[in-house]
């Protein structure tokens, strides 16, 4: 009750400052963080007491909120809030590789690397052969034929496919979820994303030959994507290994010193062209596996650090759901979306199976591989950008698939954690 | 250490009776004190002295190495809003009068910042009237401005076994940060609304944001599940009282001293929560106000003129507000006090960051440069002065 009345105080707050000032307010982003921090989390909490992940409540109040809807977070707000994106991306991804400890996983790195690649190649290939037979029907580029044709059905293709690791950790670190399912998703997904993004990286350069922009052949390409990956790991792994080290020789002020730590791992990525999420990765694999910390310091930094960047992170991913595009092609984003749901967790059951996975818990993995967000996000932004004549209207259509994505995901990865039994075993 | 009662300089050599008598106790007064001070009120003293951190900005910043470019100070105003809320609702967390003594101190300490307002503001109003310079703001607003950032004064530390004389000095110049808070919030709502009406009606407002999230972080902060929850409502309070400050344009440290007053005031555990939190992130939040000051400096004629009436009248509206303080508060005599408040530290410079900051004008940013620069000037002439007050004359009023 008392929270539900500080909601209200704040609602009320924000609402007679927007009024004695009208829209003329310009510096907005403080008022926005500030916002979302509070009335974000206390949504998150009133939906976690129906059992649904927290996470979705963030999102559902950065939606009711947005642009589209009640217009308290306006459109330049918005923008503001999105500021945060790479910090908390480094940030999750760091706490992702603090969870993967290589003593425990050892004995199932082999599987869960076969499960990543079975999976993806299957549902690939389906959904591109599904795509390219529809391809005259959908909203996209309904003429093209012949290479265009492939070529475009093959990147749609991949996009589709693509998974959330985002979401996923966030999801797991939010339900405080530990135990063989959380492994195996966070594993696949994180491994699969990896191939994905070099996938399409390689048929980005085929669709160019294909629309006649390019040779088919380009070393400096392969030059670049080893130094997004490889490059992107070694200096996760330098930045982990100096946070290890202040960590057991200093200790102080711990979540500050990670904070910093995720904006240095983001503002590098961005300067030096590589992966933040993948050095971020890497940081956190090495202080768990190298370096492991003594205590609870660490933790109890991670979770005051982390906490407020999630909330963020996702409230300003509500707002930023581009509920438009789900008017105009929502039924067909809603088609693909169920399509890709069967043919994920086909090809999931056929990758558990091949790898000798057989627990009780596989039944309902494919829960976990339904969330999408920032990184399918990127790579449509990628295909507009490049091509502009067709990728514009895909890009529509993909986001609208996202969004439906970015709030069924995390409720259905939590009912898969809670039925696995797994959720608040982290504590 | 510095002896306050040392007579080796005494006129004619020591006096005999003197020489018979036990040393007195010396004030824990020591020069260093300047670097670790409590730089406002309800802050702990930290070693973060401007006259080190604000050429530091300097040197990083557009004028120099072009570390923090105007792109990078862009992206600080929103760390620098909620910085300032901060500081408020530590001004306010501190103002606790509910005893009589601590009244009376905070009656003189007033009294001090407003003697101190009105002589620094009146000389530059008539300087600024005979001169003429190009502003982009009316001379009395502008002469106001640098009034309310001359009377705040930095509180060296003291140690805690000191005389009560000492402990009063200190905390008035610890309690005269809060008239500055409250003129300079009627000030910034002046830039915007220059009637009497709607200035009052703009900084009512503020007023009344800064309660609601007052009441909001009441209700939440001893429920939350947790200390990470906990940790969560309070920054979600501090960034919201920074960012309505900012989307109004108005002064997040009015706003945050209304919050923070509220939390003293009403019962529960509110205000101790959200100091201890706070608490954490206090010596980050005053280096970041201190360099982003320094990094804002640019040397221009307006400025230049400036700096010397700010240091001369500062240093005289200091003395004379001790010595109208010494009155009010007994035990303390007007040339120990004045000394003592001679340190601008970090508050003066913060709300002329402020003002910058909501205008964005250039003469702001002129009168944000004459304050940085004075203030350093300021301390400067501090290490000079107290120390050698101290050797020479505190003569205690029973």
């Amino acid at each position: 009750m008392r929270r539900l009345l500080a909601l209200v105080v704040i609602l009320a707050t924000a609402w007679l400052v927007r009024e004695a000032v009208g829209d003329d307010g310009t510096r907005t982003t403080a008022l926005a963080l500030g916002f979302a921090l509070i009335a974000a989390a206390l949504t998150g909490d009133l939906l976690e007491r129906v059992h649904l992940p927290r996470v979705t409540g963030y999102l559902l109040f950065g939606m009711i909120c947005g642009p589209y809807l009640l217009n308290l977070i306006s459109r330049p707000m918005a923008r503001e809030l999105n500021l945060i994106n790479e910090l908390a991306i480094a940030l999750i991804a760091f706490v992702a590789g603090l969870e993967l400890n290589y003593s425990r996983l050892r004995p199932r790195i082999a599987a869960f690397l076969r499960v990543g690649i079975v999976l993806l190649s299957v549902a690939t290939l389906t959904l591109f052969a599904l795509l390219w037979a529809a391809w005259p029907w959908l909203p996209i580029w309904p003429e093209a034929a012949g290479w265009s044709r492939i070529a475009a059905a093959a990147l749609v293709a991949i996009v589709v496919v693509g998974f959330s690791p985002t979401v996923t950790i966030a999801v797991i670190a939010d339900a405080r979820a530990r135990g063989p399912l959380s492994e195996l998703v966070v594993s696949v997904v994180v491994l699969s994303d990896l191939i994905l993004i070099v996938v399409f990286t390689l048929l980005m350069q085929f669709a160019r030959w294909a629309f006649g922009e390019s040779s088919a052949t380009d070393v400096g390409l392969l030059a670049q994507l080893s130094w997004e990956i490889f490059g992107a790991m070694a200096f996760g792994a330098i930045v982990g290994s100096v946070f290890a080290l202040y960590l057991r020789s200093v200790g102080r002020e711990l979540t500050l010193v990670l904070i910093g730590m995720c904006v240095l791992l983001s503002a590098a990525g961005h300067l030096l062209h590589f992966e933040a999420l993948l050095a971020a990765l890497a940081a956190g694999l090495v202080v768990e596996n190298i370096a492991p910390p003594r205590g609870d310091r660490l933790k109890e930094a991670v979770e005051r650090g982390s906490l407020p960047v999630l909330v963020i992170f996702f409230a300003a991913a509500g707002a930023s759901l581009h509920l438009d595009a789900l008017a105009t092609v929502g039924l067909v984003a809603v088609a693909i979306s169920l399509v890709r749901l069967v043919v994920v967790a086909g090809s999931l059951k056929l990758g558990l199976r091949t790898a000798g996975l057989t627990e009780p818990y596989t039944g309902y993995a494919w829960m976990g591989f339904m969330s999408k967000a920032g990184v399918s996000l990127g790579l449509t932004i990628l295909v507009a950008n490049a091509f502009p004549a067709w990728g514009v209207a895909a890009q529509t259509l993909l986001v609208a698939l996202i969004a439906l994505h970015e709030l069924a995901g995390p409720v259905l990865f939590k009912t898969a954690l809670t039925r696995a039994g797994e959720v608040g075993k982290a504590n | 250490m510095i002896r306050l009662f040392d007579s080796a300089r005494e006129a004619g050599g020591r006096d005999p009776l003197d020489a018979e008598l036990p040393a007195p106790a010396p004030l824990p007064i020591d020069w260093t004190f300047l670097l670790r001070t409590r730089a406002a009120l309800g802050l702990v003293p930290i070693t973060a002295p401007a006259i080190v951190l604000v050429p530091i900005g300097m040197l990083l910043g557009p004028s120099a190495l072009n570390v923090l470019s105007p792109n990078v100070l862009a992206h600080l105003d929103t760390v620098i809003s909620v910085a300032l809320a901060a500081l408020g609702v530590f001004v306010g967390l501190a103002l606790d009068l509910r005893r009589v003594a601590d009244r009376r101190l905070f009656a003189a300490a007033s009294l001090e910042a407003a003697v101190t307002v009105t002589i620094v503001g009146g000389a530059l109003v008539l300087l600024l009237v005979l001169w003429h310079p190009r502003l982009d703001h009316a001379p009395l607003l502008v002469a106001l401005v640098i009034g309310v950032a001359a009377a705040a004064s930095s509180a060296g530390t003291v140690d805690a076994s000191a005389d009560e004389r000492s402990l009063n000095a200190t905390r008035i110049a610890d309690l005269d940060d809060v008239v500055p808070i409250l003129v300079g919030a009627l000030l910034l709502a002046a830039a915007w609304r220059p009637t009497a009406g709607g200035m009052l009606w703009l900084t009512l407002v503020s007023a009344v944001a800064g309660l609601g999230i007052g009441v909001a972080g009441w209700l939440l902060f001893e429920r939350a599940h947790g200390p990470a929850e906990r940790g969560l409502f309070v920054l979600g309070s501090v960034v919201l009282l920074g960012g309505i400050a900012s989307y109004m344009a108005l002064s997040p440290l009015f706003v945050g001293l209304v919050a923070g007053l509220f939390w003293t005031y009403t019962p529960g555990r509110a205000d101790q929560v959200i100091r201890g939190d706070l608490q954490k992130l206090q010596h980050p939040l005053v280096v970041v106000l201190l360099l982003a000051a320094g990094a804002s400096i640019r040397l221009d004629t307006l400025a230049l003129w400036l700096i010397g009436p700010f240091v001369v009248f500062r240093l005289a509206g200091k003395l004379a507000g001790g010595w109208v303080a010494s009155r009010v508060a007994t035990g303390l005599t007007p040339v120990d006090l004045g000394a003592l408040l001679i340190p601008a530290g970090l508050l003066g410079l913060a709300y002329a960051l402020l003002f910058w900051q909501s205008t964005g004008s250039p003469t702001a940013q002129a009168v944000l440069t004459a304050i940085a620069l004075g203030t350093l000037a300021n301390e400067v002439i501090a290490m000079l002065v107290v120390p050698h007050t101290a050797d020479t004359a505190p003569q205690v009023e029973s």
